[in-house]
């Protein structure tokens, strides 16, 4: 989805404070399908993307005064919200199955979905599916679910040093691809 | 620290995408603020992210728009976007550049106003210097002319072939006169005549001394006395038993009016 922009970021972020109707509408359809795609790449159920999406959106609208334009742009921070929301319902979801471990670790090595739509070819996660397996399997685990580096460490039996070292190294190749 | 490094390290990927641990954001924040090449690669990665998601974008399915809407329209405000002052879409750099920018010109402004005071009193000063130094170039060259003519005055005065008449107001008979003094320094070989006014009153405007040489009893005009600094050399006399000046008017007269007699000395 092409975007053509009507509002700098500037502007969108001072007239969502304004509490702007028609400015949320237009971040909506600007930014949903976007960030629809992150959420996937982590809940992979529809149904419960589409949730977390509503989620997102309603956080983004009641915190939009904690927002620093001075830490990044208006779209990381969505982003971040959209992952963190996203990781949350997940691992809610796995706590109430209590089955966390082994389903995530089944999810990482086995590199696909065990529900319906598989949401490793669309988006950030097609990106990291076409790094090194070695990469590919930390940054699995620290981006899509939000394991600290030092979780990573133990979960994997790996020095803390080669946990970081792989993940920066596949972050450099993965910012090469994403490169348009 | 070597920036190029670190920029290629992964640290800013890995803090953008929120997987940088506490410690590893501070060091990476604090980095941004020292070294914009930084802060342009996290706004470059930012840039990209945002780029590569909006063209991967899957469209969200129908329905949770408007139940967003429906949750959130209490909250809404209506703002006419149009009379919203233009906001000018600048990134936090360009906005701190265009600060400094702002204020640099404002410094500078400053300082060209006292900078140019500076050099205006600097100027008149120097052209004040330039004046008094050409006036005292030009007193000096008159105190040289001046120290000259003494010089050739003494060397005159000296020569022993040189007599000394004093002339005094003595014998003129009129008590304003008495006091009057003048000096003719007569050179018996080449016969030059000079006269030194030593007292006499300033000559009234249109009127000038006149000195005479007194030869077999007779007068003969010796010249005028100008506007001779010290000796005013005067007409050649060959012979002569006295001087005398009188006041005559400007420009001589051919014989001496003897009530005007101001001074007068035997050879």
């Amino acid at each position: 989805m092409q975007v053509v922009k009507k509002y700098s970021e500037t502007e969108l972020v001072m007239l969502l404070r304004q509490r702007s109707g028609d400015v949320f509408e237009y971040l909506y359809d600007n930014y949903a399908g976007a960030l629809h795609s992150i959420i996937l790449n982590i809940v992979k159920e529809e149904q419960q993307a589409s949730d977390v999406l509503q989620d997102v959106f309603v956080k983004i609208w009641k915190q939009i005064g904690n927002y620093d334009s001075s830490k990044g742009r208006l779209f990381t921070w969505m982003l971040n919200i959209a992952r963190n929301s996203a990781i949350d319902l997940v691992r809610s979801r796995h706590f109430q199955n209590s089955q966390q471990t082994l389903e995530l670790s089944e999810e990482v090595y086995n590199g696909g979905s065990t529900e319906g739509l598989n949401t490793d070819h669309i988006g950030l996660r097609k990106i990291v599916h076409q790094l090194k397996e070695e990469q590919r399997v930390l940054i699995e685990l620290a981006y899509f679910q939000g394991y600290t580096q030092d979780e990573i460490a133990k979960l994997t039996a790996l020095p803390l040093g080669t946990v970081k070292t792989r993940i920066r190294a596949g972050l450099i190749q993965l910012r090469q691809m994403i490169k348009i | 620290m070597d920036i190029r490094e670190y920029i290629e390290s992964g640290a800013i990927e890995s803090y953008v995408l929120g997987l940088a641990d506490a410690q590893e954001a501070a060091e990476l924040e604090l980095l941004s603020r020292q070294h914009p090449e930084i802060r342009d690669a996290i706004d470059a990665f930012e840039a990209s992210l945002e780029s590569h998601a909006l063209a991967h974008a899957v469209p969200p399915p129908a329905g949770v728009k408007e139940k967003l809407i429906g949750e959130l329209k209490d909250g809404f405000v209506v703002t006419d976007v149009i009379t919203t002052a233009p906001v000018i879409s600048v990134n936090r750099r360009t906005r701190y550049i265009a600060a400094a920018a702002v204020i640099l010109l404002v410094v500078s402004a400053g300082l060209n106003i006292y900078f140019y005071n500076q050099f205006r009193d600097t100027r008149n000063q120097y052209q004040a210097l330039l004046i008094q130094k050409n006036s005292l170039l030009a007193e000096n060259n008159v105190m040289q002319a001046r120290s000259l003519n003494m010089y050739e005055g003494m060397q005159m005065m000296s020569d022993p072939a040189v007599r000394k008449v004093s002339m005094s107001g003595a014998g003129t008979g009129v008590k304003e006169r008495e006091n009057n003094l003048a000096t003719v320094f007569w050179d018996s070989k080449t016969k030059d005549v000079y006269l030194l006014g030593n007292k006499l009153p300033q000559a009234p405007a249109g009127k000038q001394y006149q000195l005479w040489a007194i030869v077999n009893g007779k007068p003969v005009d010796a010249g005028m006395m100008g506007d001779c600094q010290g000796l005013c050399r005067m007409k050649n006399i060959t012979a002569a038993s006295a001087f005398a000046i009188t006041l005559e008017k400007a420009g001589g007269v051919a014989q001496p009016t003897l009530s005007e007699l101001q001074v007068i000395g035997k050879v």
